[in-house]
């Protein structure tokens, strides 16, 4: 099993090519390989309680995803509360992830 | 932090990290993506992981260090502070964490920068280089984060 880092920096609805990041991440779940989606910056505009964007990433989580947002960029945009399945986190958490080691890192 | 997640991770990890390559093209006033590289840069060298910045592109500007502090307009001085400090302190302050400590290295490409008019105008501890920096930069790296920029 391999293990993927997707660091979402962008809001997941301002492109399109949001929808084929959420693919690439439910295709790498899929086909056995663990993955942690990270939301910071605009990315996690998406994980706001009761966005529709929201519900993919649910939707994600359930079916194994790992999905965290970096608790700076939700206080900055005044996100308080988060889309079921996703969790708050931090940059420290991040650090530790990377320093754990992962066989690709995409950063959107 | 969620530790639990955290050690989850780490116990299935093959590798250990010690040395980052972030490539980055974004530069200043553009986007939050240096702010956020920088933060995550210092990050990781609390963690003892050494860290290498590959500046490109607009990303040339950011140590210039004819940037100044300027000043922020009267109605937000009471929210911002009175000066807004250029990013290049920030780079200056984390290139001298690794006198003592782990170090960080950043090159900016010689390239951008002519094209930019800053080649002479960097900060004492960037270093002026070329993409064979930028090939030994990756291929000496345990993990590469390619930070993209928006088009």
């Amino acid at each position: 099993m391999k293990r993927f880092l997707v660091v979402e920096s962008r809001d997941l609805t301002e492109y399109t090519s949001g929808t084929t990041l959420m693919s690439l991440v439910e295709g790498l779940g899929k086909s056995g390989d663990e993955v942690v989606l990270f939301l910071l910056e605009n990315g996690v505009i998406a994980a706001r309680k009761g966005a529709d964007a929201g519900q993919g990433l649910s939707r994600l989580s359930d079916r194994g995803t790992r999905i965290f947002a970096e608790d700076v960029s939700c206080r900055a945009r005044g996100i308080a509360a988060l889309a079921d399945g996703v969790r708050e986190s931090s940059l420290d958490f991040l650090a530790d992830a990377i320093a754990g080691g992962f066989d690709n890192i995409v950063w959107y | 932090m969620h530790n639990d997640e955290i050690s989850e991770s780490q116990e299935s990890s093959q590798k250990h990290v010690r040395k980052v390559a972030f490539i980055l093209a974004t530069g200043s006033y553009q986007r939050e993506a240096p702010t956020t590289v920088l933060r995550l840069a210092e990050k990781l060298l609390e963690r003892g992981i050494e860290v290498n910045v590959w500046a490109f592109e607009e990303a040339v500007t950011l140590t210039n260090r004819d940037q100044i502090e300027h000043n922020e307009p009267p109605s937000l001085r009471e929210v911002l502070g009175d000066r807004h400090a250029p990013i290049g302190r920030f780079i200056d302050q984390l290139l001298r964490v690794g006198l003592h400590g782990t170090k960080m290295d950043w090159v900016t490409c010689i390239l951008c920068a002519q094209e930019r008019g800053v080649e002479r105008h960097q900060i004492g501890g960037a270093i002026i280089g070329t993409l064979g920096d930028l090939w030994k930069f990756v291929k000496g790296a345990d993990q590469v984060i390619a930070i993209p920029v928006y088009r």
